[in-house]
């Protein structure tokens, strides 16, 4: 067999927001173009596959240095990666990720946020995170902190109505991610404050 | 004492959604179920809920999971992604039996004994795959009774 190629290295992972990412360095060969192929190994593979490796289809024998784990880390386990370089008919060997990933250590952000008064209603709008993700949005009267009122939304599809808001008072309001299956929550957004768009006259 | 488990029921059911047709054709056998001949799990009383799923649990992860392979690289990755699932749940019942909290009464262990007869009746490999495509009524018991 022809000369080995250099196994990939500075394998890492890039995990935000339960979207993971493997990325390494480019394994540089002269004239030629080197491709790469991507496996995962769960727990479940260790303990009763006989330490098998699977193969992810969409990382294989592609030229990029970074596959998109996503969808293949969808257990709160420790995963095993490794990556192989190509060119031609050579190959290297396989390079693994230095130690396990479980998405349990996933960095989790703030949500995106805009506080809406609409008329006398306090609304709230919140990022589309993914399926994986709720929200804990907590509200209050400026200067009344003490007694902050909690809003948990399960899904953001639409706008959340908080509060009807009285006339020529500050509401505030602040939001933080939770993600069940990690059990684990971002911290929380900024403070956003509005005041109520009434009108003063009132029909009787 | 009650067993409280984390479990992401949705993720679970969302991987085996994409691949349960794929599944179920492989499975021929129409007149035999392995997890609800003759008694639905249904039947299973509330107090041997924990037992139960922990031997289901275990009955999958030693019998079923490892027999599906197949020749489809994408139906490979989601079972592995469902098997991992059991695993971390399983751990978690493992620690409630370790704590004595998850019993199993005289009917639930019949209702057990019950489902590896139905496993024995076929091959390894049908009754893995007929198992495996069953994973909704184990799915739907866990979240009606949630």
């Amino acid at each position: 067999e022809d000369a080995l190629l250099p196994a990939p290295q500075n394998i890492s992972i890039l995990s935000t927001n339960m979207k993971h990412f493997l990325t390494w360095s480019p394994v540089i060969v002269q004239g030629e173009t080197v491709r790469y192929s991507v496996e995962f190994q769960g727990e479940y593979e260790r303990e009763y596959a006989n330490e098998s490796w699977i193969p992810i289809s969409e990382c294989s024998l592609m030229a990029a240095t970074e596959c998109n784990i996503t969808d293949d880390i969808s257990a709160t386990v420790a995963y095993n990666l490794r990556v192989r370089a190509n060119a031609g008919t050579r190959r290297s060997e396989w390079g693994t990720l230095t130690g396990f990933f479980n998405r349990i250590t996933t960095s989790l952000t703030p949500p995106l946020m805009k506080v809406i008064a609409d008329g006398y209603h306090l609304l709230v709008e919140l990022e589309d995170m993914g399926p994986a993700f709720q929200f804990c949005v907590l509200y209050w009267k400026k200067g009344q902190e003490s007694r902050m009122q909690q809003k948990m939304v399960k899904e953001v599809n639409s706008v959340v109505h908080l509060d009807t808001m009285e006339a020529g008072l500050d509401y505030c309001v602040k939001a933080q991610a939770y993600v069940e299956a990690i059990n684990r929550s971002s911290s929380f957004s900024q403070t956003q404050c509005v005041r109520a768009q009434g009108g003063t006259s009132l029909w009787l | 004492g009650s067993c409280r488990v984390s479990m992401s029921i949705t993720e679970i059911r969302s991987g085996f959604n994409t691949i349960k047709a794929n599944i179920q054709a492989r499975d021929p056998i129409r007149t035999l179920s392995i997890l609800s001949y003759p008694h639905s799990l249904h039947k299973v009383k509330s107090s041997d809920r924990c037992c139960v799923s922990h031997q289901l649990f275990t009955f999958y992860m030693d019998k079923v999971f490892r027999h599906c392979r197949t020749e489809d690289s994408y139906i490979n990755r989601k079972i592995s992604s469902i098997a991992n699932s059991f695993l971390s749940v399983r751990r978690s019942l493992q620690q409630c039996q370790e704590q004595n909290k998850c019993v199993c009464g005289q009917e639930s262990t019949e209702k057990l004994k019950q489902v590896l007869v139905n496993y024995e009746e076929l091959n390894v490999t049908a009754a893995a795959m007929k198992s495996l495509g069953e994973l909704d009524i184990l799915l739907d018991w866990m979240e009606k009774e949630s």
